[in-house]
């Protein structure tokens, strides 16, 4: 670089900008200090947090609801395929436009509402059900009637087994040998033999949503798909294309026509949605608001950096009932319902699903740990290492509740066995995991590897020096299972058993592990596999345990077969006392098909405190927002 | 020129059906099952829809005849269709891309506006404070990822400060358009990375043009410092910028993908995030043929202002 010119060393004009420099460098500083000293928000204090009451109702008003992160309806038709087969789309979306016949959510409990039902509750005689429509109308004017239930059964004979996300082989309405409506308000089902009559409702009825007449037809015009199965496949394709042409929905005859509290004034396909109240509703409350919507989000964070500037009264968009990512939560006292709030001017209610949370170990492992995963002492010294308690305390900040065995323990129910409400029946002892081991042919090595000295106890297919050695693949989609993984790894050392933990995507784990290899033609070359999810008891409400547990089911991913555990489940769906329930759970969850594994709270859901009506929310994932309203 | 244009071209083609097969290559290498990505786990209720899946999609079929059945379609301009979002790739790409050219289009231009002046002022003040702290700046802001400069600015100018909104505009372009207090941010946050980058180039740039002799004979013919620095030194130093701009579009693209989902601004690359999300590979193809032909096309633009920019150069 050759000499600097005169130019550059001249003082007056560099000095002004040197001036300017520092005075930028000031302001930045400035609004810095002033940014991290502003007292914009504060913590919500310590200790429970109660919904706050008072204030005067007013009518109208638009509420604003932020979907889960990367969640976006997709498909309006309510008959949708596994592809759409989702809450954003049922239960945060068509529901609102399109009322199921039987509604299950009564506040928190998951049981039958049939004041927000379309029927009045089905009655049972032997064989043969009864449903009765209350008359309630759809916006064009007709009444939601005995026919629009058919319609709906005849698109399910049609192309149930290919296009009905909750089909299960043998299931509804396979084990219908009859369906008649005989008369504009009453139909009758004869099925193929007489079921439990809660099971039949909670768990076959509960997947019907009528249909109107409106969309019996084709893109050539009307059809028959009411009176004749054979027309419902043409009706199904030309309403499912229909469903497909997204920018349309708002503005579309077909899907005007509604029976539910909401009508849909506009969608894009963001997810961004408008509702506005249905006048024809027939179902209490009316709703309040004039307006309701629903707002997507990438990612928690972008969602709680939106509900945060909002609540501080910030520019942009303010959301009324919103969540709170669980990394940001603080964590919950024991005993407590709610931990500290730290978003100030809102309410905050943890909701947790009518669900249960898992693991499968795989059965048919072909890896050569199939036999040792088929040994029952195995899996008591597996689940005795999984500290479920210390996982909910850590990782998941006291959000979350064991679980105990097929049943959820929340909400309480009278699903829940005796036995099942005394708690975890495998609580953490590694000296009962190590003495299982021990007492069954195991030389058990602390920090080492434990080996099989005696195959005669050790249990069928077993090798002497077999090790117990595995591999789980776990989904990535959460903090919680992270840490939980690493947790369970560690215990598991305390008797030689060696996790090698692969953490990876959900939908590879999923693939790994969602269904029965053997049934789905899978690779059976996997031991455990984590997705964090478990299952949701939506639209099997009532937890009778024939798609998880049934030997052969598609979704038993982990190949669990019993005779005993079959019988049992088959006498729950026959027998009509709850007797049979809580023999089979008793009998199940002891026998370990999967691991259990806490189960934590869906969404730390953040509501406004000028809104009301949201808590108690549904442990069905409904919502209700025609029971909202603003308080001033 | 023509014919260099024309092999230009030609090679651009090339190079965007070899990234073609890499990607489609790499994406069916993915682990995992696209059919129960896809439909989800509850599939496995009704096993039978997993072939039905396969066969509907071609999955049943080998990797190069899928990719040929592709290669066809993307022939006759048909991108494909999403498995996630039920519309064509085309649409989704024609509602997304406008939002994703706004956001870089603004961030590159306020990058040039602020990063050109700072590297010239940077080169004409060197090894002074202004220079060293600059310097320390562009380190700081090049080096920090992406999505933890925006959420700091979200922090400090949304939550705290209440000046501008935490979330990038939602709706349409016009949306875009029109609410700035939404769009400030998202293009500071993508916008960063860019200056940090152009103004070192520039800086360096200037010191190579600042000693050159026709500056000092320019000098000794009476011109003035300014007139020197502008009509002069500025011409020949933005050539590299231009060059550099060129190739920065996959870097920006990236970019705006992270921009975009900490800002829940739903353009290209929150588009791109779902889809690779939930395995929706004609979108991620789809996504990937616009890059990489932006990236070629880019390329191209930088070699001709280059030409443009300096006479001295001359394709044939």
């Amino acid at each position: 670089m050759g000499a600097i010119p005169s130019w550059r060393r001249s003082a007056p004009r560099h000095r002004t900008a040197t001036r300017l420099f520092a005075v930028a460098c000031g302001t930045a500083l400035a609004i810095t200090l002033a940014a991290c000293g502003s007292s914009g928000t504060s913590s919500g204090g310590t200790g429970a947090v109660s919904a706050p009451t008072g204030g005067t109702p007013v009518k109208g008003g638009t509420a604003t609801y932020a979907l889960p992160p990367s969640t976006t309806p997709n498909y309006i038709f309510p008959f949708e395929s596994a592809t759409y087969f989702s809450v954003a789309n049922s239960e945060y979306f068509q529901y609102l436009l399109y009322r199921p016949l039987y509604w299950f959510g009564n506040g928190a409990s998951p049981t039958l509402n049939t004041g927000l039902s379309l029927a009045n509750a089905p009655t049972y005689s032997g064989n043969k059900v009864t449903i009765t429509m209350k008359g309630w109308k759809w916006s064009n004017g007709e009444t939601v009637s005995a026919q629009d239930v058919v319609f709906w059964i005849h698109m399910m004979q049609a192309v149930g087994a290919s296009d009905w996300g909750a089909y299960v082989p043998g299931g509804f309405p396979s084990n219908v040998s009859n369906v008649t409506a005989v008369s504009p308000t009453e139909v009758t089902m004869t099925m193929n033999k007489a079921y439990n009559p809660t099971w039949f409702t909670y768990n076959e009825l509960s997947q019907i949503t009528p249909m109107p007449m409106a969309w019996d037809k084709t893109a050539s015009g009307p059809s028959n798909c009411t009176t004749t199965v054979s027309d419902c496949s043409a009706v199904y394709t030309y309403l499912d294309s229909q469903s497909k042409d997204l920018s349309s929905w708002a503005s579309s005859p077909i899907w005007s026509v509604v029976d539910g509290p909401w009508k849909l004034t506009s969608f894009n396909s963001d997810g961004n949605s408008t509702f506005v109240p249905n006048p024809s509703y027939g179902g209490s409350p009316k709703p309040s608001l004039a307006e309701f919507q629903e707002v997507p989000f990438t990612t928690e964070a972008a969602e709680y950096n939106v509900l945060q500037a909002g609540a501080a009264g910030g520019a942009g968009q303010k959301i009324d009932v919103g969540y709170l990512p669980s990394t940001d939560a603080p964590t919950k006292p024991a005993g407590a319902t709610v931990g500290a709030n730290p978003v100030s001017g809102y309410t905050l209610d943890p909701l947790y699903l009518w669900s249960i949370n898992y693991f499968p170990m795989n059965f048919q492992s072909t890896t050569g740990n199939g036999p040792v995963i088929k040994q029952l002492y195995f899996r008591e010294a597996f689940q005795y290492l999984m500290n479920q308690q210390a996982v909910i305390d850590g990782p998941l900040h006291g959000y979350g509740f064991a679980t105990v065995g097929p049943v959820g323990t929340y909400p309480a129910t009278n699903y829940l066995s005796a036995k099942g409400k005394q708690g975890d029946p495998f609580p953490y002892n590694p000296a009962k995991a190590k003495q299982l081991l021990s007492s069954h042919g195991w030389k058990v090595v602390p920090n080492g590897v434990t080996t099989c000295t005696d195959p005669s106890l050790c249990g069928p297919g077993v090798k002497a020096g077999q090790q117990l050695v595995f591999t789980l693949p776990y989904a990535t989609t959460a903090n919680w299972i992270e840490q939980e993984m690493t947790q369970l790894q560690s215990n598991m050392t305390q008797v030689g058993i060696k996790l090698n933990l692969e953490p990876k995507p959900f939908d590879q784990v999923t693939a790994i592990a969602g269904g029965n290899c053997v049934v789905a033609h899978i690779s059976c070359a996997w031991d455990m596999a984590d997705w964090g999810g478990g299952w949701t008891f939506v639209p099997d409400y009532y937890p009778s345990g024939e798609t998880l547990f049934l030997s052969g089911s598609g979704a038993n991913s982990s190949g669990y077969s019993d005779p005993m555990n079959d019988s049992l489940i088959n006498q729950t769906l026959t027998t009509g006392s709850l007797q049979p329930l809580y023999t089979w759970q008793d009998y199940l969850s002891t026998q370990l098909p999967f691991v259990w594994q806490p189960n934590g709270v869906y969404s730390l859901t953040e509501i406004t405190n000028s809104l009301r009506g949201v808590i108690p929310q549904s442990t069905t994932a409904n919502l209700n927002p025609e029971n909202w309203y603003f308080v001033k | 020129m023509i014919g260099f244009l024309i092999r230009r071209i030609l090679q651009a083609a090339i190079v965007v059906l070899l990234v073609t097969v890499i990607v489609f290559i790499l994406l069916r290498a993915i682990p995992g099952n696209v059919a129960i990505a896809i439909l989800g786990p509850s599939a496995y209720r009704n096993p039978a829809t997993v072939a039905q899946f396969n066969a509907e999609y071609g999955f049943d079929k080998p990797w190069f005849d899928q990719y040929l059945l592709w290669l066809g379609h993307l022939l006759q301009g048909n991108l494909g269709f999403s498995w996630t979002l039920d519309q064509s790739v085309a649409s989704l790409l024609g509602e997304r891309l406008p939002k994703t050219i706004i956001l870089v289009g603004f961030a590159t231009i306020l990058a040039l506006i602020v990063a050109v002046p700072i590297g010239l002022w940077q080169a004409v003040r060197r090894n002074r404070a202004v220079d060293y702290t600059f310097t320390g700046l562009s380190f700081l802001f090049y080096a920090a990822p992406t999505f933890f400069v925006g959420t700091v600015l979200i922090y400090v100018f949304s939550v705290k400060l209440h000046w501008l909104g935490a979330e990038g505009p939602q709706g349409g372009v016009v949306n875009d358009l029109t609410d700035w207090r939404d769009l400030l941010l998202p293009v500071i946050t993508l916008a960063l990375v860019t200056i940090a980058l152009f103004s070192r180039y520039m800086r360096s740039s200037v010191l190579d043009n600042i000693t050159e002799d026709y500056v000092r004979t320019a000098r000794a013919k009476g011109a003035s410092g300014r007139r020197v620095l502008w009509r002069h030194v500025m011409r020949n130093s933005l050539i590299p910028i231009a060059t550099l701009l060129g190739l920065s579009i996959p870097g920006i693209f990236a970019g705006a993908l992270i921009t975009e989902s900490v800002f829940n601004y739903p353009g290209m690359g929150y588009l791109f995030y779902q889809s690779a999300q939930k395995q929706d590979y004609p979108v991620m193809l789809g996504f990937i043929v616009v890059v990489a032909i932006a990236t070629v096309v880019g390329s191209l633009l930088a070699d001709i202002a280059y030409a443009v920019l300096d006479p001295r150069v001359r394709y044939v």
